[in-house]
């Protein structure tokens, strides 16, 4: 089972972990276009590489931003998220 | 036990009892044998040769490694099958079996199909049985009776296992000369080392190939000891290593559990396997390899046979003569199929012992006595291509022929773990080329073959192992190189006309058939692989994929490097479920009313994890459950009903920015909500799917508490910490779902009960319908809530969870003369049916959004933002394009029944479902909500919904709610005797 | 035994040709690639050169025959979908299924054995009508049952699977059936091949030439080929070739696991799914109890094993069948589901022209091997979506108009 070192609670196995999906930046829903936002909607980055993913520390409800290679799915970088850092999110 | 031939005299280092005889039996026979015995041990020393029956041919075998690889010799205790009797201990009253007989081993009446080989070719299912098509169902129902090996024993118990989280610094796997040297250097550094060996003893190749060897034995005993003394070592015996997964989690596996081992380092030390030639008559019960041989021998003291050719490549075939010759054996000759055979002191020492070596030639074939067990070998020279000069054959009589022909790695786990494996010509093995972080490898599974060597290369897996761990800073030496000769033959496969040359015992598999699968155009490894099943029996191919690499690359003219393996997959030895499953763990919530339900004789429901009585009375279910229900729903219609809802989530959001948070969470608008108010707060996906809804009631203006359903309050509360963070707003979320204890008081009567209860205003004006307000109920602080989901005047009380046994209580007490009763979740459904009120995940899918509900009402599209408000948005312009809504039936007992997913059929096409139907008490009909075209949605208008036997019923579409449509009683205004 | 068999012993030389012939090089253009030689790109292969005599084709694959999620999943084949455009799909596939054999002169093995989902709660049982319902308005052989007529068919079940979480009914389909899945690729493999077709194995696309909206060439590691038509049936990489062409889907990819016990004489004969436990069991051709699970939580490019995985299919498996428990697994592995938010496929054209997709899979591909190569060989040929495929279009997101399969679908394969 992986470890995951959540930026809290240290070195986890994955167990405790819930996978959030992908980090994504929302578009302005009052200027995007219908198809902008249906493809904000559904569509992903599928290709492998490196990614910026949330993940979500199951016991002690800590949300935080991991960076993975999702072909060798080694975790690369973990870190708490600051929304003051986010201009556009 | 003299009596038994086949027995030698006590050696040193024998790993039998012979203070304890055991007796057991095999098919049928007793035999008696040691304690330490194998089964195949004890066998062979009664003077047993064959010992079990093939997978496909039912062929005759016997011994081949002694070391868990002989899946042609498995048996069954009555409890258990597909035991290895190569490794399985005897113990006293044991009964055996051999698998994969009909009617036991000797007369198995399958053996017949060994005669028919020819008729069934490499892939022979694909090619017939299947014209005419209606004949395929005749044959696979023979061709089944014929697969498989042991058979289930449905009787069998439930085993139940413990588990072990384990942890170490370095874990060794193989307790073997180099796994022991390097455990040592590791632990004499400091580290906390675990060394795995799935033999029963420690010691490895100590104990059987070099066991002969004196100075080897004392290397052995020294390395023993030491490790036995080390503080620092942990070595469990009779533990496989079963399977490597990420970040160094190893499967443990022994006799009672599974330890999932994570270790700091891992360093492989497990060995090789010795493999077969392929020759005619390879699998006859006799010939078997040098190392099987040697563990007859050395661990077992047996002697496994009188007289014995060796076909040799290597070395350790002449280690293995002097040892048969010590142990009494003839070695009537050594036929090596190197040219220039073996020299140095070995060689001059077994010449020495009147053995006749002839270099350059081979065993052509194996001939069987009649009983089908080895009686005589034909040695003549042969090529490096493997061309036999059979002008000059010998037949030699001889009971045991050992192939001593070469090795190939015990490399399993290092492919697991991601190792690149190049193929190196100077020892014609695979070794690993590029190794994991923190993964190592030493000794022959490393391509390190001579035993100072594999101390050395120990001792260098042990240091980088705590160089890594930070527990050394010295040099670590580089790897020893290999000198001399390959250990290992780089082609021992012969052809022969009459084939039975077998390249996979597992699967009967012989050296045309892989070369007709190439012939077939299966000619790459991993479609040979799955074309002719090489490799995929129980042993997973540790006998034969080596060869079968070889005979690809030699039929393509290609390098093996360039054929390449197939990948090795967990698990190493196979694992019985019983370990892997350890104890079932089904954890079960409770509510702290739970056993005040279960006196009530209620009957539970799951709802995800938790348990909520379905209705009272009824934990015996001869009683007529609809009885029950339809009793409790009238009870809430007329006087007074409690039910618990304490498995709802509740979920405390604090802060000055509180209201902004669950505008932008729920469609609704909080804003504007009043201290002492309660709202509808319903959730959707960014897609505009409905995922969730609950109430947000306003105790002040930074504090909501917002329910959400049973099942999703974990995803709610997950999501809305998300949110929190990402808006970076000044807010909290608290989960207090188990420190509430939640009821609904429900009811014309239920005001007049809580009166007795609270000395709070609860009055109309005071607690309106939607009204929230904290008081003290039964002397307890609680958090009061005028709800309607049943349509009726009712209170939602909710109280610290200790307290909610007491309060229940006290309810039940005050309610006493207005005859309140506890009701279930069926009656529940009901009563919020006959209101109308749809659930979210029961009248809704996956895809199904408000419009579609009906519950454009609840979204506040002109607020800044809500989740999935965008999407809704674009849904909106669209138009529903499917909506729910009321209808009702007759009741009537001879019409076909409508059920919850029957379907709404308009011009033959599916044009929706029904999510919910019931009977109703209170209006005497069926009641339902279901999804209808939009342009159906009309009262007093018919839809078809088809029943139960297909049979087309109409329904009447009825405004919803079907109860009480001006919501009198929900409001507390409609005198009793008009709602009763 | 039949004759058949005969030929084998008569004949001194192994009297069968080569199945697929080992093209010596690419050519400099084809009228159709095809990047992905597992069951679909096959199959798609094969009715491109049987039903439209388009011949000159290329199937590009990275590794070997059927090695991707064709040789790896458990081989189930049934056609008791939710919606009517998934009834209708999956129900000509195993139309077509029941051919195969004799239609490829190749034994697939293929085997009803009915198909059991089970219901352990209300709810479920309410989704199984649900299905059943469609399924029988479709002309599907589909209903719900009670305990005793599973019990009937599977007398080894644990009804209560140990008391925790007993069975309550199932949704029962007959023609539920298992096929040997490398045979399915196999037998395209073949028939493509003796039509003219080149399967070019060990070859990798590195990208996809587009000019001016429209596709003109394959990049391979053994170098460029032109043609104005790719066809991208690569399941678990879909993505990595969606990137190559600049195309936008949702597509994510997750590991799907599977293990496989020590053969047993044959007990089992029905297929069994749970998805409440998790398990989908049955036993195949050689005697090994064949098993899954659902899918693993997060995307991965992976096809690593856990164990988490055995673990927890192991306790579920010995609660439906508690004397299984001294039975062991031989051997675990896992295929790269291409998942869609629907739970639909992902097919036909796409916004560049000549580009078509066969993808969004996830853990259904093998049973629509057929009806996916009959369908997208139509679109292919015809330059317009075969009917069967035209709710399956990459354009149902943008337009939120999904294919409503989530509803059912928590495991069942």
């Amino acid at each position: 089972m992986k470890i995951i070192n959540c930026p809290v609670n240290g070195a986890r196995p994955l167990q405790e972990f819930a996978y959030g999906g992908p980090f994504r930046d929302m578009p302005d829903p009052a200027t995007a276009s219908d198809a902008e936002w249906g493809d904000y909607v559904f569509n992903r980055d599928g290709a492998p590489g490196v990614k910026r993913e949330w993940w979500y520390h199951l016991a002690s409800g800590v949300w935080f931003v991991a960076e993975r290679d999702t072909l060798r799915d080694r975790f690369l970088k973990t870190y708490l998220y600051d929304a003051g850092d986010q201009a556009n999110d | 036990m003299t009596d038994v031939p086949a027995r030698l005299p006590a050696r040193s280092g024998e790993w039998i009892d012979r203070d304890r005889v055991v007796e057991f039996r095999f098919e049928g026979q007793v035999y008696r044998g040691y304690a330490g015995d194998t089964v195949t041990s004890a066998l062979v020393a009664a003077g047993r040769r064959t010992l079990g029956r093939s997978f496909k041919y039912h062929r005759q075998r016997g011994v081949l490694s002694l070391a868990n690889h002989d899946v042609n010799v498995m048996v069954d205790d009555g409890q258990r099958t597909n035991l290895r009797a190569d490794v399985l201990p005897i113990s006293a009253g044991l009964e055996l079996q051999a698998v994969n007989t009909k009617g036991g081993l000797t007369g198995d009446r399958h053996r017949h199909i060994n005669r028919m080989a020819k008729l069934l070719p490499v892939g022979f299912y694909y090619k017939t049985f299947h014209r005419p098509r209606r004949l395929f169902p005749f044959w696979e129902r023979r061709i089944r009776a014929l697969a498989g090996l042991g058979t289930i024993k449905r009787d069998a118990p439930r085993v139940e296992t413990p588990k072990r989280y384990d942890f170490c610094d370095v874990l060794v796997i193989g307790a073997g000369p180099t796994g022991l040297s390097a455990a040592l250097a590791a632990a004499n550094n400091g580290a906390q080392v675990v060394i795995a060996d799935e033999n029963a003893r420690a010691g490895g190749s100590l104990t059987h190939q070099w066991a002969g060897d004196a100075e080897a034995v004392e290397i052995r005993e020294r390395l023993l000891s030491a490790v036995d003394a080390h503080e620092n070592i942990d070595l469990r015996t009779g533990t496989t290593a079963a399977g490597y997964y990420a970040d160094n989690w190893v499967a443990l596996v022994d006799d009672i559990r599974l330890s999932k081992m994570r270790a700091g380092q891992v360093i492989v030390a497990s060995g090789c396997f010795e493999q077969p030639a392929v020759f005619h008559g390879n699998d006859l019960p006799g010939v078997m390899l040098g190392s099987g041989a040697q563990r007859l021998l050395h661990r077992y003291a047996v002697r496994p046979f009188q007289r014995a050719v060796i076909l040799a490549a290597n070395s350790d075939a002449y280690r293995l003569a002097l040892d048969l010759v010590a142990a009494g054996i003839e070695v009537a000759t050594i036929a090596d199929l190197r040219t220039e055979g073996e020299t140095g002191p070995l060689a001059e020492r077994v010449t020495a012992e009147g053995v006749v070596v002839r270099r350059g030639c081979g065993v052509y074939e194996a001939h069987a006595d009649k009983n089908g067990e080895l009686s005589g070998v034909v040695v003549a020279p042969v090529t490096a291509e493997g061309e036999f000069d059979l002008g000059r054959q010998e037949s030699i009589s001889c009971d045991g022929l050992l192939m001593s022909v070469g090795w190939t790695p015990a490399a399993n786990l290092l492919y697991q773990a991601g190792t690149k494996m190049d193929y190196a010509d100077a020892v014609q093995q695979f070794v690993p080329a590029e190794l994991p972080d923190n993964v190592h490898a030493a000794g022959r599974v490393n391509g390190v073959h001579d035993l100072r060597q594999q101390l050395a290369d120990g001792e260098r897996a042990g240091l980088a192992a705590s160089l890594a761990l930070g527990l050394y800073s010295g040099e670590v030496p580089e790897q020893p190189r290999h000198e001399g000769g390959s250990p290992n033959h780089p082609y021992p496969i012969f052809d022969h006309p009459k084939g039975k040359n077998f390249v996979d015992f597992d699967e009967d598999l012989q050296l045309k058939d892989l070369l007709n699968a190439c012939q077939e155009g299966f000619d790459n490894i991993e479609l040979m692989k799955r074309y002719s099943t090489v490799g995929m029996g129980p042993s997973q191919g540790k006998h034969s994929n080596m060869n079968a690499v070889r005979i690809l690359a030699r039929h393509r003219g290609q390098s093996i490097m360039a054929t390449g393996t197939t990948t090795a997959r967990p698990y190493f030895h196979p694992v019985p479920l019983k370990l892997l499953a350890g104890r079932s763990f089904n954890p079960e919530r409770r509510t702290s009313l739970h056993e005040w339900h279960r006196a009530a004789d209620a009957r539970f429901v799951h709802v995800g994890d938790w348990l909520r009585p379905e209705v009272y009375g009824a934990a015996d279910t001869n009683r007529p459950l609809n009885e029950l229900v339809l009793k409790e729903v009238t009870a809430v219609r007329r006087a007074v009903g409690l039910i618990d809802v304490g498995t709802l989530g509740k979920l405390d959001i604090r802060g000055p920015d509180a209201a902004e948070f669950l505008e932008r969470i729920y469609t609704g608008r909080f804003s504007n909500v009043k201290h002492g108010r309660m709202t509808l707060a319903l959730r959707c996906d960014e897609s505009g799917v409905v995922t969730d809804d609950g109430i947000a009631a306003r105790f002040a203006g930074d504090h909501f508490y917002v329910t959400a359903s049973t099942t999703r309050s974990g995803a709610v509360l997950q999501d809305m910490q998300h949110w929190l963070m990402r808006w970076g707003l000044d807010a909290t979320v608290v989960n207090a779902t188990g420190h509430f204890a939640a009821m609904n008081l429900a009811g014309p009567y239920s005001r007049h009960v809580l009166a007795e209860l609270t000395s709070a205003d609860i009055s109309d004006d005071s607690l309106p319908f939607g009204g929230v307000a904290t008081a003290t109920v039964a002397g307890v602080p609680a958090r009061l809530m005028r709800v309607g989901f049943v349509g009726e005047l009712g209170f939602e009380i909710h109280v610290p969870a200790q307290f909610g046994p007491a309060v229940w209580e006290r309810v039940m007490a005050a309610g006493k003369q207005f005859d309140i009763c506890p009701f279930g979740v069926e009656a529940q459904r009901i009563l919020r049916l006959e209101k109308g009120i749809p659930i979210v995940g029961q009248d809704s899918d996956g895809l199904t959004n408000p419009f579609e509900m009906d519950m454009g009402w609840a979204l506040a599209m002109s607020k800044p933002f809500f989740i999935g408000q965008r999407s809704l948005q674009i849904l909106q312009r669209r138009g529903a394009e499917r909506v729910l809504a009321g209808f009702s039936l007759p009741r009537d007992g001879n019409a076909a029944q409508v059920r919850e997913s029957h379907l709404v059929i308009r011009d033959g096409e599916i044009v929706g479902r029904v999510t919910s139907v019931a009977y109703s008490p209170t209006l005497d009909r069926i009641i339902g909500l279901a999804y209808v075209a939009p342009a159906q949605n009309l009262p007093e208008s018919t839809v078809k919904i088809r029943a139960d036997g297909g049979v087309l019923r109409s329904a009447t579409v009825e405004r919803l709610p079907f109860y009480d449509p001006d919501d009198l009683a929900q409001a507390g205004v409609a005198s009793l005797q008009e709602v009763s | 035994m039949p004759l058949g068999l005969l030929r084998f012993a008569m004949s001194k030389k192994h009297p069968e040709p080569r199945m697929f012939r080992e093209p010596d090089a690419l050519k400099a253009a084809y009228d159709v690639v095809i990047i992905g030689a597992g069951g679909h790109g096959l199959a798609c292969a094969y009715y491109l050169a049987r039903d439209y005599g388009i011949t000159n084709v290329a199937v590009l694959e990275q590794g070997y025959i059927g090695g991707g999620n064709t040789g790896r999943n458990t081989t189930i084949v049934r056609s008791n979908y939710l919606t009517p455009e998934g009834v209708r799909f999956y129900d000509e596939s195993v139309r077509l299924y029941k051919d195969l054999s004799e239609d490829f002169d190749l034994n697939l093995f293929y085997s009803e054995r009915g198909h059991f989902t089970f219901a352990h709660t209300d709810s479920a049982l309410s989704t199984m009508r649900w299905r059943a319902e469609v399924n029988k308005h479709m002309g599907i052989e589909s209903e719900v049952v009670d305990r005793d007529t599973i019990q009937q068919a599977c007398p080894e079940l644990d009804l209560d699977c140990g008391g925790h979480l007993p069975v309550m009914g199932a949704l029962y389909h007959a023609p539920g059936a298992v096929a040997r899945h490398d045979a399915v690729a196999w037998g395209y493999g073949r028939g493509a091949d003796q039509r003219g077709v080149e399967i070019h194995q060990k070859t990798r696309v590195t990208d996809i030439r587009v000019e001016g909206g429209k596709v003109v060439g394959v990049e391979t590691d053994k170098g460029f080929v032109r043609t104005g038509k790719v066809v991208s049936a690569v399941a678990g990489f879909t993505p990595r070739i969606t990137e190559m062409v600049g195309l936008r889907t949702p597509i994510t990819i997750q590991p799907l696991q599977a293990c496989v016990t020590e053969p047993l004489k044959p007990w089992l004969d029905t297929i069994l799914v749970s998805a409440t436990l998790h398990v989908y069991v049955s036993q195949s051709s050689r005697g090994e109890l064949v098993m899954g699970s659902a899918l693993d939580p997060y995307e991965l490019h992976s096809t690593r094993s856990t164990l988490d995985f055995t673990e927890s299919l192991s306790g579920h498996l010995l609660d439906m069948f508690p004397f299984l428990s001294e039975i062991k697994v031989n051997r675990q592995w896992a295929g790269m589901a291409d998942m869609t938010p629907d739970f639909a496929p992902v097919m036909g054209r796409t916004p560049i022209d000549g580009f078509y997709l066969d993808s969004g899979w996830g853990t259904w591909g093998f049973k629509a091997t057929p009806v996916c190569g009959k369908t997208m060989s139509y679109t292919v040929a015809n330059d317009r979506e075969h009917e069967l495929i035209e709710p399956f279009g990459l354009s149902r997101f943008e337009n939120y108009r999904l294919v409503g399969e989530k509803g059912a679908a928590s495991v069942g394969h």
